[in-house]
């Protein structure tokens, strides 16, 4: 499962001015992340984690180096072939959960098949079945503030995982909810990627996260301090 | 979910808002229904009143009249061609009429005036002001050639009233100088002081034995149409049918330049304020869009990380500005009616405040201020409202697909 590189990072950089000083986010970073994936970026606060997601995610470009998605080259891409990608390739989870506001579950989880532009009957079908998954079963109905914060970001879940993503990027997933929802998802993320080969890829500083993830990259001021695998 | 769907859901997270701009927009339809309608109902009537003066809403006369009127300048074959014009779609009417200058005296007074012949037995006050506006007598009989409605100013100077007598004289077809005895049928008041006080009707048949002229000879044939928009056409239809080079056809336009541009100027002015309560409306739109657009931003920035395109953001924010208009206009339709109805079944008077003399450039003005909208300006105005509610969205909806996702995320 694990032969083909979903991402890889070349010496990748990524560096922002504030005021006169040069700010290196992540410098000359250099990794790959493999089909089946379960693996964590972790460190603290401006260690680069968030950085590194959003160059793999295509919503950064690399100041220096290279970052290939499914090996092509994210960093010459046009932004709307970036949008494509994001659509086609990547799955999000945020934070924040970031539903939109005014959809419901089921709008949410569809949102990204519908810009797909898959027929509505296929998507019924596969939205259905992806909430059932996520344990959303009864709750397509409802918009995100009638539900409760590990039930939003299971539907976030559920929209990251819907197109058959080769990748879901999740930045520190787990640090709005309570410790019950945080198991519940980490399980639920889990059994995804064991039994439907979902690659995920972590931002996070959560113990729990760090203690499950089969592979713990540690940044520390956008530079790699270790890449460790467990089996 | 559709993207109209989704805008509409979108512009009623904050309904008072929605509410308030759509009101503007519903506010603006009102504002420019009234301004539009008035001009649209004024212009009309003047034009409709100065057609049954004398010229119609076309004109058939000899080459050259129009420049330099003069009696020896004459139509033959007004009957055959005014059967002809009448036969023609959307006429009312086709009527011939002789005009001149003349002096008119009384026993005792003599004043200089204009007098318009006229068919007795053709004219009604549907296509003749000065029948409609009789308040004394009537008007001559066909039988009746010595017959004159005079104005009431002219009855006044040359202290004349039913019955009496006066005696009116210009000049013939060969230049020599004629004169006729007229006794008073009628006496008429339009409300122009000009033309009470120095009008003159007369029977056509004697004026053309006065005048030397032979009997199917007059100055002009007046055609009054069915609608005064369409008077252009209906000149250059009539010219096509007459197919004659020695005729000259024209509209009210050339033949009341006066009032032409007296309507052209008045349209500009109204144009004017036209655009500037569009462009009221419109920073009142941009503004909301905008605010909504910019409280958005790391939404945008979510939606366009997992894949929305800045074309898809773009046409989101479009349709929600489409939907607020669609509201908008709704709105505007629904408070607009009653005021319309108002407006075209009473109006306002405002007779207190203009004076007893209603006109302007010699046509007569109504005091009772109405509002009647042409179809074509309805749809002008919703139109033009409807088109600037979407160019207000453009430029938020530019912005909400140009800010880059990773800086759209950070926003709070």
């Amino acid at each position: 499962m694990k032969d083909q590189a979903i991402v890889m990072l070349e010496d990748a950089s990524k560096y922002y001015r504030q005021g006169q000083m040069e700010v290196r986010a992540v410098d000359g970073l250099s990794f790959e992340i493999h089909k089946g994936d379960f693996a964590a970026l972790c460190g603290p606060s401006g260690s680069g984690k968030t950085t590194v997601l959003n160059l793999i995610g295509g919503l950064d470009v690399p100041t220096g180096g290279k970052v290939y998605l499914e090996g092509q080259d994210i960093g010459v891409m046009s932004r709307s072939r970036l949008s494509a990608i994001r659509r086609d390739r990547i799955g999000f989870v945020f934070q924040a959960y970031n539903l939109i506001p005014v959809m419901t579950a089921y709008e949410n989880a569809a949102f990204v098949l519908t810009l797909q532009g898959i027929p509505d009957h296929e998507c019924h079908k596969r939205v259905m079945s992806i909430l059932k998954e996520v344990g959303l079963e009864g709750l397509e109905h409802r918009r995100p503030d009638e539900m409760s914060g590990g039930q939003q970001q299971r539907v976030a879940i559920a929209r990251a995982i819907v197109t058959q993503p080769a990748i879901v990027l999740a930045d520190e997933p787990t640090a709005n909810v309570d410790s019950a929802n945080a198991d519940s998802l980490l399980r639920l993320m889990e059994r995804l990627n064991h039994e439907s080969g979902i690659t995920f890829l972590f931002s996070t500083h959560d113990q729990r996260v760090i203690d499950r993830a089969h592979r713990i990259i540690r940044l520390h001021d956008g530079k790699m301090e270790s890449d460790e695998v467990f089996s | 979910m559709k993207i109209r769907k989704m805008a509409w859901r979108n512009l009623w997270r904050r309904k008072r808002r929605t509410y308030i701009t759509a009101l503007s927009i519903g506010f603006g339809v009102l504002l420019s229904v009234t301004f539009i309608g008035i001009a649209d109902d004024s212009y009309t009537k003047m034009i409709n009143t100065s057609a049954v003066m004398g010229l119609g809403h076309v004109t058939i006369e000899p080459k050259g009249y129009n420049e330099t009127p003069s009696l020896d300048k004459r139509l033959g074959d007004t009957k055959e061609i005014a059967e002809k014009i009448l036969q023609m779609e959307d006429i009312n009417d086709a009527l011939t009429r002789i005009m001149g200058q003349a002096m008119i005296a009384s026993a005792n007074k003599s004043i200089g005036g204009a007098f318009m012949a006229i068919d007795p037995g053709r004219e009604t006050g549907d296509s003749n002001l000065f029948i409609r506006s009789i308040v004394e007598g009537h008007l001559f009989s066909e039988t009746d050639g010595q017959g004159v409605l005079v104005g009431t100013r002219v009855a006044k100077k040359l202290n004349l009233s039913i019955g009496k007598k006066l005696v009116y004289t210009t000049t013939d077809v060969n230049g020599e100088i004629v004169s006729e005895i007229a006794r008073v049928t009628g006496i008429f008041e339009t409300g122009v002081s000009e033309v009470d006080g120095a009008m003159i009707l007369l029977p056509i048949d004697r004026i053309r034995t006065v005048l030397s002229y032979k009997p199917e000879e007059a100055s002009l044939i007046s055609v009054v149409v069915e609608d005064q928009r369409r008077s252009a056409d209906m000149r250059n239809m009539i010219l096509r049918g007459l197919n004659d080079p020695v005729l000259e056809v024209l509209s009210w336009r050339e033949t009341q330049s006066d009032l032409s541009s007296i309507i052209s100027l008045d349209k500009a002015g109204n144009r004017i304020i036209i655009i500037l309560i569009g462009l009221l409306i419109a920073a009142g739109i941009l503004n909301t869009l905008l605010m909504s657009v910019m409280e958005r931003t790391r939404e945008f920035g979510i939606m366009m990380a997992i894949g929305m395109s800045p074309s898809t953001l773009f046409r989101l924010v479009i349709m929600e500005s489409i939907w607020l208009a669609i509201l908008g206009l709704i709105l505007g339709i629904i408070i607009t009616i009653p005021w319309y109805a108002f407006m075209y079944y009473h109006g306002i008077d405002f007779t207190g405040m203009i004076g007893s003399d209603y006109s302007a450039s010699g046509v007569i003005i109504d005091p009772v201020v109405k509002i009647r909208l042409f179809r074509e300006s309805a749809a002008w105005i919703l139109t033009g409202l409807f088109t600037l509610t979407i160019l207000s969205g453009i430029y938020p909806a530019w912005r909400a697909g140009h800010v880059p996702p990773v800086e759209s995320l950070k926003e709070l």
